[in-house]
């Protein structure tokens, strides 16, 4: 026996969603797919992350040792730690700035690779170049761009009189170090979405608006910026949970120092489980930073909900 | 006469065609993974046909071209010569540990591994994962501090020593008139006499990494014991803040605040390589190093490695002179081919160990004294062309005057004590905070003490 059930809209184009025994195939790579997906997602994210979990209530050397259960001995352990308010301190520093500035920036170029300008797509293919490159690739540059005596920004602030800059052996330059180069990796990113967001906006709004007598900051701020809100929060959304995450650039570039300047979550956690024979201290830091980060998210929402359609 | 035939249609490309061009069904498919699965789960229980073959697989921690070349030659002729199979993986020895965890906890673990922290061998041990090499140790002689007994087991086979020494510009030395520096004032007078423009003169002087990094544990702290200080005392207390040892670390800081003038910036993010780089390049008159300098450099520019002169980190008043430890490894692991890696090692060690030294023939200076006077050894080429180099790296050994410490082997007996002050990067942090900060030397002093006594009970 054939079941058909009907789509509205689809009976006068003769089209119709069946669950004859032909379609029950599409059905099933559909399930397949999706508990693939469960699967994958089960064994490379749900499991690692329980594991995590578990590992922050044990105290172990390395990952074989055999674990002794603790309880919550490491999370006080960590919460007394000056070291790692001093780090959260420094990640949200890091994660700040660096949002902030993708984001300004991101929405300026966006603005401009939406005008009217000469060679627009191939500005637009440039403009997204630098987050095509590999983390390592960038900072293996930027690491000889500062050499001294031959990096070519080392030469350049030279011979414009500033002398030898020591990134790496000041505090703050290492922190405008590590935000310099993750708004230039990752600040296309922010671009590409409010160009898409940006093509989406009436002209009308913007002719509209010009009959009215508005100049070019007030169309932006009281057009653009309302009509990309859904865009701009999931931006921003994404960019926090990626920078209060990121681990590679900062690794790469400073090492987490010096004086530990520019070590936050993510380094002191990897510092911890894979150097400093305390893999229980690790899990606890990655689990806190996890549960700061989700606490973080629902607040976000709550001040910013996405479901604002109608 | 040729009879011509035609094919039949099951074995032409046009049959095949036809039969491609039917319908797929999905019992057709279903049908062919089943007939698959089936296949496949007769094949896992049917008999192996090769597990007569023994086999043990090695993890090799040397991952140069010639040194990989020379271990799987190694492997190879153990095959011929026992028909047993080792499987040789590389992995540059940094990860190493990490790789045998994982190799452990995958339930596949290796039989032999390389490491190069004895913290990592101690925690293995500890964990039970190693098999005692006693029976193969005690058949040499050894040189000193290198076997690091762990309750009374020699759980690992050092195959170098990896001595951390300071090398220069012997011919700039000599055009300047200059002799190696006995003391700190004669090493900063030596630098500043190099330094300058010109092809006699280098741009800068050294560079000692101040990062938190094992580097800078390794490159940068010769000094510190040449000038009496350690870490503990034999009941495991932390002595660096306590009286002659207070005073000797806060002198290495006030030295070492003059010597940052002669280094180029980054000092505090400087890793591996970076001073070999700048002496190589000519940027630097001198580099603390082993004998891989003069290795890297010789096979592209031996004109410029014949110029490499080495001499060990001077105290301040010039009384004691000290190298860094340092130290690569072989362990056997405990698995159910413990005993054929046992076979393997002892075979290696009489029939192969030279020819593997003699891949990095300068950098890989043995461990054990008997090879020091064997000719096989003696016969690489570039032991006699660098015995002025040679000659001072077995003197380290048995000069009761050279001082051979590191961080990760202080203490009384091996113990992972040690290894946790050296991942703490206590002693980095305090040249930080003397350099970057430019914090008092008796307040750096304290606080690294403090930061070496929270790792130790951690």
């Amino acid at each position: 026996m054939t079941q058909s059930v009907s789509i509205p809209g689809a009976a006068k184009s003769g089209r119709s969603r069946s669950t004859s025994p032909q379609s029950l195939g599409g059905d099933g790579v559909i399930y397949a797919l999706f508990f693939l997906g469960l699967a994958l997602t089960a064994v490379v994210i749900i499991y690692p992350a329980f594991y995590a979990i578990e590992l922050s209530f044990q105290k172990a050397e390395s990952f074989i040792s055999e674990p002794e259960w603790v309880g919550f001995d490491n999370y006080a352990r960590v919460l007394a730690d000056t070291e790692f308010w001093e780090a959260l301190w420094r990640g949200i520093i890091f994660a700040g700035f660096a949002i902030v500035f993708q984001v300004i920036l991101g929405i300026a170029f966006a603005m401009l690779l939406d005008a009217a300008i000469p060679m627009k797509r191939v500005m637009r293919g440039i403009a997204i170049l630098p987050y095509l490159l590999p983390t390592l690739v960038v900072a293996l540059t930027i690491r000889w761009m500062l050499n001294d005596p031959i990096g070519v920004i080392t030469v350049g602030l030279q011979n414009l009189g500033f002398g030898i800059v020591d990134w790496y052996g000041s505090p703050t330059l290492a922190m405008v170090l590590v935000i310099s180069a993750s708004v230039w990796l990752w600040t296309p990113f922010v671009t590409v979405a409010f160009l898409a967001g940006l093509q989406s906006v009436p002209d009308s709004l913007y002719e509209a608006a010009k009959v009215d007598g508005a100049n070019a900051w007030q169309r932006f701020w009281h057009i653009t910026l309302p009509q990309l809100r859904p865009v701009l929060t999931v931006v921003i959304l994404l960019r926090a949970i990626w920078m209060f995450n990121k681990f590679d650039i900062i690794w790469l570039l400073t090492g987490g120092g010096p004086l530990r300047s520019t070590e936050h979550l993510p380094v002191m956690a990897y510092r911890k489980a894979f150097q400093a024979y305390d893999v229980g201290m690790g899990a606890t830091i990655s689990t806190i930073s996890f549960l700061i980060l989700s606490v973080a998210v629902i607040i976000y929402f709550r001040l910013f909900p996405l479901d604002t359609k109608d | 006469m040729t009879k011509s035939r035609k094919p039949e249609k099951g074995v032409t490309v046009a049959g095949a065609l036809d039969r491609m061009s039917s319908p797929v069904s999905r019992r057709k498919v279903m049908k062919g993974i089943g007939a698959g699965v089936g296949a496949a789960a007769v094949g896992i229980h049917a008999p192996f046909v090769h597990a007569k073959q023994k086999e043990i697989r090695f993890l090799n921690g040397e991952p140069t071209v010639e040194s990989v070349r020379a271990m799987k030659f190694a492997a190879a002729q153990y095959e011929k010569e026992t028909g047993v199979k080792v499987q040789m993986d590389t992995v540059p020895v940094g990860k190493a540990f990490d790789k045998l965890q994982t190799a452990i906890k995958g339930g596949r673990s290796y039989d032999i591994g390389t490491l190069f922290f004895i913290g990592d061998v101690i925690i293995l041990a500890s964990e039970g994962k190693l098999a005692p090499l006693n029976d193969i140790i005690k058949k040499y002689e050894w040189g000193p501090r290198i076997l690091f007994p762990i309750d009374g087991n020699n759980y690992w086979y050092p195959y170098d020593y990896n001595l951390c020494w300071i090398n220069y510009r012997r011919d700039l030395y000599e055009k300047a008139g200059l002799k190696e520096p006995a003391n700190w004032d004669e090493f900063l007078d030596n630098m500043a006499a190099l330094t300058g423009e010109g092809d006699d003169k280098t741009e800068k002087g050294t560079l000692h990494p101040i990062s938190s990094s094992s580097a800078t544990n390794y490159f940068t702290f010769g000094f510190l014991w040449a000038q009496g200080a350690k870490l503990l005392d034999d009941n495991w207390n932390v002595v660096l803040d306590q009286g002659d040892v207070k005073k000797a670390t806060m002198d290495y800081l006030d030295f070492f605040t003059r010597l940052v003038d002669h280094m180029p910036t980054g000092i505090a993010q400087a890793e591996w390589g970076v001073g070999l780089r700048g002496f190589r390049s000519g940027q630097l008159s001198h580099t603390p190093g082993t004998g891989r300098a003069i290795d890297v450099i010789r096979t592209t520019d031996p004109e410029m490695a014949q110029k490499i002169g080495v001499f060990p980190f001077p105290s301040g008043d010039g009384a004691n002179v000290a190298v860094n430890h340092g130290y690569d490894g072989w362990v056997v692991m405990d698995t159910p081919r413990t005993e054929e890696a046992l076979k393997f090692m002892e075979w290696f060690s009489d029939e192969h160990l030279i020819n593997f030294l003699h891949t990095s023939a300068v950098h890989y200076q043995p461990t054990r004294m008997d090879i020091y006077e064997d000719p096989r050894w003696l016969a690489h080429p570039a032991l006699e062309e660098y015995k002025h180099i040679t000659d001072w790296q077995k003197r380290f050994l048995t000069d009761d005057n050279v001082i051979i410490r590191s961080i990760d082997t202080e203490g009384p007996e091996p113990d992972l004590r040690a290894g946790k002050i050296f991942r703490s990067y206590a002693l980095p942090e305090m040249l930080q905070n003397k350099i970057v900060k430019g914090m008092d030397s008796s307040e750096a002093v304290d606080i690294a003490a403090e930061k070496l006594r929270k790792a130790m009970a951690s």
